[in-house]
Formats: C-alpha cells, structure tokens, sequence
C-alpha cells in the first residue's frame, strides 16, 4: 500500500502525502505554483489544463495525484525554455495564434505532444490533434497554421 | 465520505475489495467528473475507494492460444485503438471516445464497470460476444459482457470482486460496420452508436450480428431478430429485410428522442444490408469519407 506518492513534475522530483484524491491540477497549480496549467471546465472536456504524463497528453483536472505515483510529468513551464518548446511558442508568437491566451498552455502542450509524435501533420492530423482544447477566440485557424508554422521551422528538431 | 487506498498489487487490491468495500478508480474519467466539487477540491466519495492506476497486472493486451483477444482492464482507449491484434470495431470505437487526452487516461475497466447505456466500448464488445473476468480473493470467473451489465449503470459485479480483464473471441467477418453519432467529432457522447457484422460464403450468411448503442437502458443485441437474416442467401434479403427491422425495432427501446433513434437505427441496419445484398467488396462498409 502506498502511503507517499513520489512523481516528477518538469524533471524535479516532488513527493505528495496529502489526500490521493486531490486532483493533479491543484498540487500543480496551488503546491507547485505552476499557475500556466489553467483551469477551465474542471471535467476533461476543454484541454485548458492539459500536461504531458509520461509521454502523453493528459487533462490534469480528472487525475487524482494518488494515479501518477512513478509517473513524469510536464507542464507548459517545463517546455517552455526546450528547443522544442521555444519552437512552437515562437510559431504561435508569429502566426498570431494568441488572443486571450487562456487556452494556449494547453494548446501548446497538445502540439508538443502531436508533433513529438508526428513531426509533419497534415491540416486535418493538426485539427485532430488539438480536437481536445477548446479556444472562445481565435476559430482556431490561426493556431493550427502556427501548429504547422513549427512543424516547418522546428525541421530536424521533430523528426 | 470513505477513504481512499492506493494498493500497489492486484493480491492487495483484491483484500481491499473484500475487506473493506473498496471500490476501484481506474483513470478517473467518470469517477472524478461525477464527484467532483469544484477548483481547489478534492472529490469525495461515500464509499472506500481504491487507486488501481499503478497495477502491472491488469495492463496489456494479448492473444491467447484459442486465438481469443485480452485486454487488461486498464488498458486505455489509445492503446486498444493502436493495437492491431484487437478487433476491428472494438479500435473503431476506442479511437472514436472523447479526445486524445481522455483516451490516454480512460480504461476499458471502467467503461464496462460505469455501465453507462452510452459507453462505447461495451456496444461492439458484446456484438463480438466478449467475455468479462472478475477477480475475487476467492479465484475468477467469466461471463458474457451481454449478462454482466444488467441496465443503466447496473452490474453483477459481486461486493468482493473487480474486472481483470475482457476476452473476445476470434471471429471472420466478411463484412464489417461501424457507427457513432455524436455532437461533434471530439469529446462528443454517444447519441447513438451501431455495430454490425456478418458472414457470407457462397452467397449464404453464415452469420450475422448487430448491437446497439445508447438505444435503451443497456446495449441492445436481438439473438432473434439476428436469427432471421442467419442462414438465408443473401438474394433472398429484400424479402427478409423488413420483417428484421421490425424485429430489432421492437428490440430497442429509446427513452429519449425515440423517433430520430429508431429512424436512424433502421437506416444504418438497412444501408448495411442492402451492401451485402448488392455484392458489396468484403471489407468494412463505410458510410462516406472522413
């Protein structure tokens, strides 16, 4: 029986004796301060606190903390000074991906995870890839032209 | 409000169910959506509930020697949809649930035991006549999915024991059909959902077999209804043709916006059958392109 959950969160190892139910987004948010995992529809639905776990996109909202014992994660803080990282936040910088900006820790995190795996999407495998993140502003086209813009540039990086 | 446990073997998981009453989260993609109480809080449960996340022994998917597929209870919609050794309409409907994230995170497991007349992956499991393995300290036993869930939400799971595993049987289908209706491509519910199968050589069908989703308080299948088409040439299907959708018409019971369910039900049956009566290419039947 486990009475300690030992994870890492952006490759620091965090250990976590409180409550197992107590959801992901909040020991990310409120005990690790990483405030770039935001908090939308708190039921998996709109992608705004999604994060990488073990290698895979992850809505943070719907996790207990007691699921990930043993288990990588990263969130938007974690990428965000990678090559990899930098990359795709440049691309959504130049393709002007950025209206609020409430969904785009999410939206980024859904494209590290798409390109990770498929370093050239076509349009319709970008839209596909993001189909889990919902943005009020942009009609997303401008996000999934960004998505491709650092798929372009990013080159040798994603293959 | 219960407490909660982490086991980190099926043996403890299983003295836990016996013990205490613990009952299993698996991902938390219904469990901690249905009990949760908003930012900053952690869900509550009136029961014990118990973390499986971790264990080894209820992953992977495997081909037993009968041919038969198992898939560990765990097992997530993105890896049942990228596996090719599971069948097809169980792929198609794994790769057809919420989105990337909830695929990663949900598992077979819990799909079966939320037992929701909307779930996906029971639909075409018990179309293939799947099997369920419940684990108890006591040993396992197996039973058809079609019998474990009993209704909306209702199981025979027994007060001791959880689902280990699901095991369908091999099957040679020559024309296979797959659909769900939702609101929108992504994380949509089901609003309808229809399996379809069959089996033909020299013109006879072998076999032939549907079900249907979110059509009634459980996953409908008509042993009965399917026994019309069984056995017949598929020339003779026009003249066999209505008295079938009559008969799983009666089979389904649609509470809510019965009219468009059943409408479309027939339509997707029909449009199914009238390929195989034309001499469509063995393969799966597609409605349109992506």
């Amino acid at each position: 029986m486990l009475s300690k959950i030992v994870f890492s969160v952006n490759g620091r190892k965090v250990e976590f004796t409180g409550n197992p139910l107590t959801r992901l987004i909040d020991v990310l948010r409120e005990d690790l301060g990483l405030t770039g995992v935001k908090e939308g529809c708190g039921e998996g639905e709109c992608g705004a606190c999604s994060v990488i776990k073990d290698g895979r996109l992850v809505t943070s909202c719907i996790i207990p903390v007691g699921a990930v014992n043993g288990s990588e994660i990263y969130t938007i803080e974690g990428i965000r000074d990678t090559e990899k990282g930098k990359c795709i936040i440049d691309a959504f910088a130049e393709g002007g991906a950025v209206q609020c900006g409430f969904c785009i820790p999410g939206m980024v995190m859904a494209a590290y995870a798409l390109l990770e795996g498929n370093p050239h999407p076509t349009e319709l495998e970008i839209r596909k890839g993001i189909s889990g993140n919902i943005c009020r502003c942009t009609g997303y086209d401008l996000i999934v032209e960004s998505i491709k813009l650092a798929s372009e540039k990013g080159g040798a990086l994603w293959a | 409000m219960g407490m909660t446990y982490i086991p980190t073997t099926l043996s403890e998981a299983l003295h836990l169910r016996a013990e205490k009453g613990a009952r299993p989260l698996a991902g938390g993609s219904d469990l901690m959506v249905q009990s949760k109480r908003g930012i900053g809080l952690a869900p509550e449960f009136p029961y014990d509930v118990m973390i499986i996340t971790g264990l080894s022994e209820l992953r992977g998917i495997r081909t037993l020697d009968d041919g038969s597929v198992e898939i560990g209870a765990l097992a997530t919609p993105a890896e049942i949809a990228a596996s090719d050794i599971v069948p097809w309409h169980v792929r198609q409907a794994a790769a057809g649930m919420g989105a990337i994230a909830l695929r990663n995170t949900a598992t077979i497991g819990g799909n079966i035991g939320n037992a929701s007349p909307k779930g996906d992956l029971p639909q075409p499991l018990i179309m293939l006549d799947a099997e369920v393995v419940l684990a108890s300290i006591h040993g396992s036993r197996r039973m058809k999915l079609d019998d474990f869930i009993l209704g909306s939400k209702k199981t025979a799971l027994g007060d001791d024991e959880i689902i280990r595993s699901v095991i369908i049987p091999p099957h040679g289908f020559t024309y296979l059909f797959y659909r769900k209706i939702g609101m929108r491509k992504a994380n949509a519910i089901s609003k309808l959902s229809l399996s379809a199968a069959a089996t033909v050589k020299d013109g006879v069908i072998l076999d032939f077999r549907a079900a249907s989703g979110a059509a009634g308080p459980k996953v409908i299948r008509s042993h009965e209804a399917e026994d019309i088409i069984r056995g017949h040439m598929t020339e003779e299907l026009p003249s066999i043709m209505d008295s079938f959708l009559e008969a799983w018409d009666g089979a389904i019971s649609p509470h809510a916006m019965p009219l468009y369910r059943r409408n479309t039900t027939r339509r997707m049956l029909s449009y199914f059958l009238s390929a195989i009566h034309e001499g469509a290419a063995e393969g799966i039947i597609s409605e349109e392109a992506e």
